[in-house]
């Protein structure tokens, strides 16, 4: 029997679901990068990577190049419990085909 | 819960793999780059005909001029793709050589080689035998390869325009009876046809329009 309450619900969320993708696909993503790419707002986005961050899904790191630039990549955790996500995700849509 | 939770884990994984798809094609040339290298090529293929005509030069040109056109609006062309790669990065904040920039570079290098050593011999020996098409064709072959090279991160377009000066090229050798049949300067319209008209109908076909992503749109949701 599948256990749907093992769907992260903080992953679950679109906004910090895009997040967690965008940030699946390569090692570390810059705001502006992000911001870009989703289309969210400066509120919106930091918002959703505090949580995430507050989390332990998300790393955060700061530096100081022609402008302050802030990346963010995933930890160790994200990138299970995403995998883990994809992994329930997966088994709901299959569960439904049968 | 788990019945509904069917097309809502459907709809996920689909924004997924649309954000993962995006976040990981690379476009080596823009649309704006294809502009300029279209307009230059257009320009150089119809210098060369005015030239071949007596029109602008006393004499027709000669097989390293030639060359050396085509290699002029090579170096411009790169030197629009740097200000504009430059000017994005500098809108955006990001790296000037992005990683999606190395993977190009890394996988377009080695289809660079034969190319560069082809033009090499043309400028030494070749010239001396008007090998001009031979020469055109390589180009365009080895430049339809490159940007293959890209396809497995590319999107689709750049593709198609790699097919196309790959088939261009490889239809050359074939055609030849009937190429060396045809009046005028068949390099120079090859030039023309692949490097000025095909950029002009890729950087048509691509040009950025206002994008809303349905993916972004469930993102922001």
């Amino acid at each position: 029997m599948l256990d749907f309450d093992k769907l992260d619900k903080a992953i679950h969320e679109k906004g910090r679901l895009a997040i967690m993708t965008l940030l699946a696909t390569r090692v570390s993503w810059p705001f502006q990068d992000l911001k870009t790419e989703l289309g969210m707002s400066d509120g919106n986005l930091i918002t959703h990577l505090r949580t995430l961050h507050k989390l332990g899904l998300v790393a955060m790191k700061k530096e100081v190049r022609a402008r302050p630039q802030t990346s963010y990549s995933l930890t160790a955790k994200g990138r299970a419990a995403f995998k883990d996500y994809l992994d329930v995700l997966e088994q709901i849509v299959k569960t439904g085909k049968r | 819960m788990p019945m509904n939770e069917r097309p809502s884990a459907e709809e996920n994984l689909r924004v997924i793999r649309t954000l993962m798809e995006r976040a990981t094609v690379y476009r080596a040339i823009s649309a704006p780059t294809a502009l300029v290298a279209g307009l230059l090529s257009i320009s150089a293929a119809a210098a060369i005909f005015l030239s071949e005509a007596n029109v602008t030069v006393g004499r027709p040109i000669r097989s390293r001029q030639f060359a050396i056109t085509w290699i002029i609006v090579l170096i411009l062309s790169l030197a629009a793709n740097t200000f504009f790669v430059w000017r994005e990065a500098r809108k955006t904040g990001r790296p000037f050589i992005s990683p999606g920039m190395k993977l190009a570079l890394r996988a377009i290098a080695p289809c660079l080689l034969i190319p560069a050593a082809f033009t090499g011999w043309f400028f030494t020996t070749g010239y001396l035998g008007g090998e001009e098409l031979e020469l055109v064709v390589v180009w365009v072959a080895f430049y339809g390869l490159a940007l293959l090279a890209t396809a497995l991160f590319a999107p689709h377009s750049l593709a198609v325009l790699g097919w196309a000066f790959l088939f261009t090229g490889l239809s050359v050798p074939a055609l030849v009876n009937w190429i060396e049949g045809l009046p005028g300067d068949v390099p120079n319209l090859a030039m023309g046809i692949t490097f000025g008209l095909y950029h002009l109908i890729y950087a048509a076909a691509t040009w950025p329009r206002k994008r809303a992503s349905d993916a972004a749109q469930i993102a922001i949701e």
